[in-house]
């Protein structure tokens, strides 16, 4: 038998591995997909949490252990008690309050909420001002003269505490809950699956809390992915101390930080 | 061989000639560049003024809304403004280039080449930017010691993605998106009847105006820090024609003017950045899994199925499709549950 030279076994070599890279990348890769249901019965009431973020984590409940007992321990800051912190002005708060919002970008602040809330007053004022007299952009601007830290600030601290809480792990994907059905859906999972093992394990959890009557929660809970088929994950909050199956949820009470109420007239 | 190095020598000459024949530094629109080693060490705000002086009757809210003032070239450029009659650099910001100050092009000039793309972070800004679900039980409103409360049949007006894309007045350029290069048509298209109304699109900023409603100061980044949403790039002219895998789709139709927009575009609530964005498209399982249309998609499908078996005329999909992707194989994401 006759050897190949040497430049000749590079060649041959260099053409399988184009090859072989060739089918690699020519072949879909594998995807599934996970959708989450935020509507839950809490305490007799219906709490639909819209816009609200969902992360997907590799692995099941027991991988992802570090960052779930950091869940449990950490304590976060509320909405009512990081604009308390900064002095924000009663109405101001209740502003907030009223339609469950987390900054003044929320909604849009029509006129006669900027006689009645101080910050917004001011920030009005100071729009006059700078933007020639033209009322139009001082209202529709008005949150670019609010303070940083009224405006970005709950959101930033919350990134502080999602960062320190995910610890360096990686996530796979992020999703967000809409407004209609309450869903938020992963799609594009990549999963690793074989005849032996179909399916692929991850969890899926809000990290950071979710407000709701005085109470945060969040939610962990682990779900098989397959590639054929939408994989439900749907939030409970369980009665007592019972266990939830393949979820483990953390639910603490808020601190009370405000001085009053915002109750109806 | 001589011969073709001699050809290759005269088309590389001809070439160079046909670049560079009558052309110096920033004589003309296209030749501005930001991204030139001199202009990358100056600050954007050396040369534009924020707001310039012309805002309100230009744009009607604070706005760099005109071209730098002739200082701001003058130093560096001082001999291309006495080179001849009609000095090229002048090309750059007026419509008839001369000594007698002729009236300005319009700015910025949407026709001309842009050498910034857009960093615009939807992650961050969906975050921030969340509409939230009215409280059944709590009053809209009534704020210690202000006493007031207003109105319970006034929906409150939550901002979201509308607060950036809004419904198409007049018909944008449209056209059908590419599919695979490697994806074959199992038919030729038929003759197409029908035709998208404006308010089928939504469209993305193209102004200032719905950034600085937020950004305009305080809160990074400002108006000043051009750099925080604008980064250098090559050259390139941005492409005005939206382009749409299901052009019959109408978002303003009663059953999809009362979604939220992430109901269906799910990618969007997953990406960082307009750069690493895969597309606002939307996942066919938001439509084909919903008990709105599973059962026309459904219907589609096993239509091409059994038309391909007949092996008769192929089945065109157009329940959401116009013919020139209708006519296409079915993709897999199709096809999944």
């Amino acid at each position: 038998m006759t050897r190949l030279p040497f430049h000749r076994c590079v060649s041959v070599g260099f053409v399988l591995v184009v090859l072989c890279s060739y089918s690699a990348l020519s072949q879909d890769p594998t995807t599934g997909s996970v959708e989450v249901t935020a509507r839950v019965r809490i305490d007799g009431k219906q709490a639909k949490f819209a816009r609200k973020s969902f992360y997907l984590l590799r692995g099941g409940l027991q991988d992802n252990k570090p960052i779930l007992d950091r869940i449990k321990t950490t304590e976060i800051t509320s909405r009512d008690c990081y604009y308390a912190r900064l002095k924000a002005s009663p109405a101001f708060i209740c502003w907030l309050d009223a339609e469950n919002c987390d900054s003044p970008y929320c909604r849009k602040i029509e006129t006669d909420e900027i006689e009645a809330v101080p910050e917004f007053k001011a920030a009005y004022q100071k729009g006059l001002l700078l933007f020639g007299q033209k009322t139009d952009i001082a209202q529709q601007w008005l949150a670019s003269n609010l303070a940083p830290a009224l405006t970005g600030g709950f959101h930033r601290e919350q990134q502080g505490v999602f960062e320190r809480l995910l610890g360096g792990a990686i996530l796979v994907k992020s999703a967000m809950t809409d407004a209609v059905t309450f869903k938020s859906t992963f799609v594009d999972i990549p999963v690793t699956v074989s005849e032996e093992k179909p399916v692929q394990m991850f969890t899926v959890s809000n990290i950071t809390p979710f407000e709701f009557s005085g109470k945060s929660y969040v939610w962990s809970c682990q779900v098989e992915v397959s590639p054929e088929k939408l994989a439900v994950v749907r939030l409970i909050v369980p009665e007592g101390d019972k266990p939830v199956r393949n979820c483990e949820i953390v639910v603490k009470a808020l601190k009370v930080c405000r001085t009053g109420t915002c109750g109806q007239q | 061989m001589r011969k073709w190095i001699r050809i290759f020598l005269v088309l590389l000459l001809a070439g160079v000639f046909v670049l560079f024949w009558g052309r110096s530094a920033a004589q003309s629109r296209s030749d501005f560049l930001h991204n030139t080693a001199a202009h990358k060490r100056i600050s954007c705000n050396s040369c534009h003024k924020m707001p310039t002086a012309n805002w309100k009757a230009a744009r009607g809210y604070p706005d760099v809304a005109d071209y730098p003032g002739h200082a701001a070239c003058f130093s560096c450029h001082r001999s291309d403004f006495f080179s001849g009659n009609k000095p090229s650099i002048c090309a750059g910001c007026h419509a008839n280039p001369g000594p007698r100050g002729a009236a300005r092009l319009p700015f910025p000039v949407r026709s001309k080449s842009t050498d910034f793309s857009t960093i615009f972070p939807h992650d961050v800004h969906q975050n921030i930017i969340a509409y939230n679900q009215r409280l059944g039980n709590t009053a809209v409103a009534h704020f210690m010691k202000a006493g007031f409360s207003i109105d319970q049949q006034k929906e409150p007006q939550f901002n979201s993605c509308a607060l950036c894309h809004q419904t198409s007045g007049k018909l944008p350029k449209f056209t059908t998106r590419e599919l695979l290069k490697s994806s074959q048509a199992l038919a030729d298209p038929v003759a197409e009847t029908f035709a998208p109304a404006a308010a089928f699109f939504k469209m993305s900023p193209d102004s200032h105006a719905s950034c600085f409603s937020c950004h305009y100061q305080n809160q990074e980044p400002i108006r000043t820090n051009c750099a925080g949403c604008h980064s250098l790039t090559k050259p390139y002219v941005a492409n005005r024609v939206l382009s749409r895998f299901s052009l019959k789709f109408d978002h303003q139709s009663k059953d999809h003017a009362d979604k939220d927009c992430i109901t269906c575009h799910i990618r969007i609530t997953e990406t960082g950045d307009l750069k690493s964005m895969k597309g606002a498209d939307v996942p066919i399982l938001t439509c084909s899994t919903s008990s709105c249309h599973a059962s026309q998609i459904g219907s589609e499908i096993s239509k091409r199925g059994a038309s391909i078996a007949a092996k008769g005329f192929i089945f065109q999909c157009t329940y959401c499709h116009t013919s020139q992707i209708g006519r296409f194989p079915i993709p897999a994401s199709h096809k999944a549950q």
